[in-house]
């Protein structure tokens, strides 16, 4: 992974100490200025969801009735309160708890799910390799709104069952992609000579075929959260969302429809916090497609 | 019962569909609501003009009105076709096909009840020009009987003997039992055409149930499905009207969106589940529209799983009922819309018993009925009792905003009596589904009605015989048993007699109110609008959907 | 050509009958059923729920409703829908009009606004445009698509009164303008996000045609660059494009369902809701497996098609 480009480009690296702050992939990121301030975003939301709540004179879930529909930046309440009263900013920040959380571990169970079914397809090929796609493409021949919707029946809609119903319907592309990573892959000398001297299929998959694969991984890993932390949104619109009285910016934004002229804010926060997460996201991906590609020419 | 969420989406709010109501204005409503009357009232158009379009959240897709359906149908079978008798605002059965309704004293009952005598209209014509016979009126009956036949409900129904044409007008039949309910029961059952449907191979599949034709109003016109049905008028109604050319009933199945396009007036009425309460304030003042809210016989109550130990307890039920803050949910989350209510009848009811116990907020109370019936403060503040924690699951359809609001609040306020509630909601089709005829829930959040049509006869929701979960056959999900109840209720199924009925239902509305199988808290009064120049439209308690009289309604010039 | 075809079909009929087999499933094993709406009702006792379930042969083993619902399918005969009492085929005939007039709409609108601003951003790359197409693009990909038509309907319809707040058309009227100012606002809403994906995909794709060899000889021969780029250029990058098109034909029916519901659009998103809520079987099989078909067609098209533009696809 080393670029022409970006080793002209770059300060001159230490010899024997290449620290990973100067790979020529992570310099290509840093100087993708969308990257970075999705980057910060993520960085500085995550640690304002996680710190925030402590800080706060109001819980979420505290009902205040006599306050209800105050607005933003009118006494104690910075953001203003909701339909029962209760702080916009502690709701806010606690959801933002619940959706990046969701987003997160919805990534990470489709991703595992997708990098096995993708391992196991690409590297043995075959009738096992067949059968496996096979089952890939008749996923992806179900509109996701319908897995979503069916699924959703099936289970008891909480935090928990919303993670695994996102990961279930978003790991197909994940396996496809590492398929073909992988079919091309074994093929390659490196692999051939690991098999030829007796490393195990499970080794040879793990240790030299998946580090190689990983740039694809990471870039759809990264959309998978945007894709996530939408498709809670989605969920929630659909009315199959998180319980109450648990906050996430889906079922806020959800809730929020029917004070779209009265209470403005109450579906503006929402609806911005979700862009702005999903968008930095989405910023990363595109980022780290072009930091990790070493085709890509650096500006 | 209102809960038809037929999925969740579309009844973000909660309100009830509409089985009976009276007219009523409320609040800020009164100024604008007021129904032009009397002298005001511009007189209706001598021949047939204009159209109407009706907003509905739900769609009608069944028009065999003899199959199963649900309340936003009714609105096309009201118009398309005739029961016998049809019970207007005040409760009163006036005569449709029939050409009176039969009671002991007229005669057209009699034999203690057992034998049913009907006198028919003449001069009745099928939408196609057949007329219509006592022929028709014994096809229908039998045709609810008859084992292939996918009936909506044979409840009563399957009372029927001996059905006998005693001319082309008059038909008689004899019943198992005396079953006073059956008048209600019958005011809702459309009768159907035996020249077309009796030569239909299957009435399950004939082309009819597409195509209906009946006796009524309006004659069906032509359906979009997913969009709109259109309607024209009965050029031979056997009654006045309709004075409109032709009707319209859309589908928009967002109530928000329902809302927006009565707003820029895309629907002239908005019926049904009607304006969400948030939108209330705002929908008052828009120029060109009355908007009223017109109580439903739809009552909003928990109903607790009797069998689960926790709530199997009377003291534990009356704990939490005095724990529920009626007047904020009213108020707050209602927007006041909603009369509080004690009783499993609708106050407009003549069975309704008004001198039932008033409920109070109090927690103190509440506090001190739980610790006298033993439940001590455990950890984290929950109550227990002989090893079982004060906990339970309260579930409603999901999607529905201000019910889970109202969950919300309820949860806060029964914490401070240390009793734990989770809410567990689900899609409409699964909350209705086992989880609710077997009775797998734990508590529900619901706005339903406790009888039988208009008829106040509760037994299917209270008689121990009606617990599908132990082999009875009715609707009684929370498993209530009581052999006072049962008693009273087989006695005021036998009795043709108003005040007697009326003394029995009193004393069961009491015993429920003691004993809370069910934890009332209002009566639905959902909101209405429509454009001003509208003249007619008359909500109706008694009636299913509000669009009852639409023969009647016409555009002032 | 013709083995290449018939193994396509032949992989296209296992799949559609996986599909088929894993919808059935989850379908049948949620939870209520078609006739929980009636129990909510309350009019309709236990014993009459039961009863119509036994006539409607909703009580024998799943296997042999599958089977049957199968031996039908591959007859022709799709069912007929528990909802609206007619045939499915014909249900599912009367709401894709509504869907293809909305999503042709819009996916024309967005190809044709999506690859000029993909084409510009990749001629001026990095420039303050490009910089603004790649931030617009990235934030229409994020905006949920419900809130965005809400704040159009709240915005243009109930604010300002220039759109009609839902709706095909109006009752009674019907007419070529009146149906075009009803499609504004939906068309605007699923525009938004094909429009970005569009702009994304010709951006690289044009950006590959720029770096090759003979654009490169073109301009040494001195073609003034114009003429390069809208002839050469563009029409090359627009190749792939064929692709993408094909594999976004199945979202041409499941794409449009929450901007369906929010418009009040009579379409297929708004009857597979309806169909899912109701639990109406027949229906909801009907619209999966169409739509499985419409999927693997719109890949074999692409494939196809690609295969006629580029010859030396056909040979890999």
């Amino acid at each position: 992974m080393t670029s022409p480009v970006g080793a002209i480009d770059g300060p001159p690296a230490k010899p024997a100490l290449t620290s990973r702050w100067d790979s020529p992939a992570l310099r290509r990121f840093r100087r993708h200025r969308l990257a970075v301030f999705g980057a910060v975003t993520i960085l500085v939301l995550t640690l304002a969801c996680i710190v925030g709540p402590f800080l706060l004179p109001f819980t979420d879930t505290f009902i205040d009735i006599r306050q209800r529909f105050a607005p933003p930046l009118s006494g104690a309440h910075v953001l203003g309160t909701d339909q029962l009263g209760r702080d916009m900013l502690a709701r806010l920040l606690m959801a933002g708890r619940i959706s990046l959380a969701v987003g997160f571990a919805a990534m990470a169970i489709s991703m595992v799910i997708g990098v096995c079914v993708g391992l196991v397809a690409g590297y043995y090929g075959g009738a096992i390799g067949a059968v496996l796609m096979r089952f890939v493409d008749a996923m992806l021949c179900f509109p996701s709104i319908f897995l979503l919707l069916a699924v959703s029946a099936f289970i008891h809609p909480g935090v928990e069952t919303i993670i695994l119903l996102i990961a279930f319907t978003a790991w197909m592309e994940v396996a496809r992609i590492v398929e073909a990573q992988i079919k091309a892959l074994r093929e390659r000398d490196f692999a051939v000579a690991a098999e030829a001297l007796g490393a195990s299929d499970a080794r040879v998959m793990i240790r030299e075929l998946l580090p190689n694969a990983i740039a694809p991984i990471v870039v759809a890993a990264t959309l998978n959260v945007a894709h996530a932390i939408l498709a809670e949104s989605y969920i929630s619109f659909l009315g199959y969302g998180i319980q109450p009285p648990t906050p996430s910016w889906g079922n806020m934004l959800d809730n929020a429809q029917g004070y779209l002229t009265s209470a403005p804010w109450l579906a503006m926060l929402p609806g911005a916090m979700i862009t702005l997460a999903v968008t930095s996201f989405n910023f990363i991906g595109d980022g780290l497609r072009d930091a990790l590609d070493p085709r890509t020419d650096a500006r | 019962m209102s809960e038809l969420d037929r999925n969740a989406k579309r009844s973000r709010l909660s309100a009830p569909s509409l089985r009976r109501r009276e007219f009523l204005v409320l609040g800020a409503g009164a100024l604008l609501g007021a129904r032009s009357a009397g002298a005001e009232t511009p007189p209706p158009p001598s021949g047939r003009r204009g159209q109407v379009i009706v907003g509905l959240s739900q769609e009608p897709t069944v028009f065999n009105p003899l199959m199963p359906g649900i309340e936003v149908d009714e609105s096309v079978w009201m118009n398309v076709f005739n029961a016998l008798w049809n019970p207007d605002p005040e409760g009163n059965l006036i005569p449709e096909l029939a050409a009176e309704v039969p009671t002991v004293e007229n005669g057209g009952i009699s034999d203690g009840g057992l034998a049913w005598k009907v006198r028919l209209r003449e001069g009745v014509v099928w939408h196609d020009g057949e007329p219509f016979t006592a022929e028709d009126v014994k096809f229908s009956l039998e045709l609810i009987n008859s084992p292939g036949f996918r009936a909506r409900t044979r409840q009563g129904h399957s009372l029927v003997r001996d059905i006998v044409v005693k001319g082309p007008h008059e038909i008689s039949w004899r019943m198992e039992k005396a079953y006073s309910p059956y008048l209600a029961l019958l005011a809702n059952t459309f009768i159907v055409p035996k020249h077309i449907l009796g030569k239909a191979s299957d009435p399950n599949t004939a082309a009819f149930n597409n195509a209906p034709v009946g006796t009524g109003p309006f004659r069906w016109s032509e359906r979009v499905a997913g969009d709109h049905i259109s309607f024209v008028a009965n050029e031979r109604y056997f009654l006045p009207g309709p004075y409109l050319e032709k009707a319209v009933f859309k589908y928009i199945p967002d109530l928000t969106a329902l809302y927006a396009q009565f707003r820029t007036g895309q629907v002239d009425l908005t019926i049904g589940q009607g304006i969400p309460a948030n939108f209330y304030e705002e929908a008052v003042k828009l120029p060109g529209r009355k908007v009223v809210a017109n109580p439903s016989g739809n009552l909003e109550i928990i109903m607790p799983n009797l069998e689960l130990p926790a709530l199997s307890e009377k003291a534990v039920r009356q704990a939490l009922y005095h724990a529920i803050n009626k007047q904020a949910i009213i108020d707050v989350i209602y927007y006041g819309l909603h009369r509080p209510t004690e009783s499993f009848a609708p106050k407009e009811s003549w069975a309704y018993n008004p001198n039932l116990p008033p409920h109070s907020y109090d927690i103190a109370k509440a506090n001190k009925l739980l610790d006298d019936a033993g439940w001590k403060r455990g950890a984290r503040g929950i109550r227990q009792k002989n090893g079982v924690p004060l906990e339970f699951a309260l579930s409603t359809t999901t999607g529905t905003a201000i019910r889970e609001q109202c969950q919300q609040l309820l949860m806060q306020d029964w914490q401070q009596i240390g009793a734990s509630m989770k809410i567990n909601n689900m899609p409409a089709a699964v909350i209705w589904g086992e989880f609710y005829v077997r009775s797998k829930f734990q508590a529900l959040l619901v706005g339903t009605a406790f009888r039988t049509v208009t008829d106040p006869d509760p037994a299917t929701r209270f008689s121990s015989e009606s617990i599908p979960v132990k082999g009875g056959s009715g609707g009684n999900y929370m498993q209530y048993v009581n052999p006072e109840v049962d008693r009273l209720l087989a006695a005021g199924q036998t009795s043709f007699d108003r005040q007697e009925r009326t003394k029995i239902y009193h004393r069961l509305q009491e015993i429920v109110r003691d004993e809370l199988p069910i934890l009332p808290i209002f009566q639905y009064a959902p909101v209405e609008g429509y454009k001003e120049g509208l003249v007619g439209f008359r909500p109706n308690i008694n009636a299913r959907q509000n669009t009852w009289n639409m023969s009647k309604w016409y555009w002032a010039r | 050509m013709g083995s290449f075809l018939a193994r396509r079909v032949g992989q296209a009929g296992v799949l559609l009958l996986i599909v088929s087999i894993i919808g059935f499933s989850i379908l049948h094993l949620a939870p209520g059923g078609p006739l929980s709406q009636f129990a909510a009702t309350g009019d309709m006792t236990q014993e009459d729920l039961d009863r119509v379930a036994r006539q409607m042969g909703l009580d024998r083993p799943l296997p042999v409703q599958y089977a049957e619902w199968l031996w039908r399918l591959l007859q022709g005969d799709w069912g007929v829908s528990y909802r609206d009492k007619q045939p499915v085929l014909r249900v599912i005939g009367s709401h894709l009009g509504a869907t293809l007039e909305l999503m042709l709409s819009s996916t024309l609108l967005a190809m044709m606004i999506g690859c000029w601003i993909g084409v510009l951003g990749a001629i001026r790359r990095y420039s303050v445009f490009d910089t603004l197409a790649t931030v617009g693009a990235m934030i229409a990909l994020s905006i949920p698509t419900f809130w965005f038509g809400l704040v159009v309907i709240y915005v243009f319809s109930v604010g300002l009164g220039w759109l009609p707040a839902g709706n095909r058309y109006t009752i009674g009227d019907g007419s070529w303008s009146d149906r075009l100012h009803h499609l504004i606002g939906p068309c605007i809403v699923l525009a938004l996000v094909s429009t970005a994906v569009w702009s994304r995909y010709m951006r690289s794709s044009m950006l590959d045609v720029i770096n090759q060899d003979y654009i490169r000889t073109a301009r040494s021969k001195g073609i003034p660059e114009r003429r390069i780029l809208f002839q050469h250029a563009v029409r090359n990058a627009l190749l792939p494009m064929i692709t993408i098109a094909g594999l976004h034909l199945p979202t041409l029916l499941s794409g449009a369902l929450v901007t369906e519901t929010v418009f009040t659009w009579p379409g297929m998103g708004r009857l597979f809701l309806d169909s899912i809520g109701y639990r109406d079987y027949p229906t909801v099989m009907g619209i999966l497996m169409f739509t499985a078909m419409l999927v693997l067609l719109g890949s074999l098209l692409a494939d196809l098609l690609y295969g006629v533009a580029d010859p030396r696809i056909r040979t890999a």
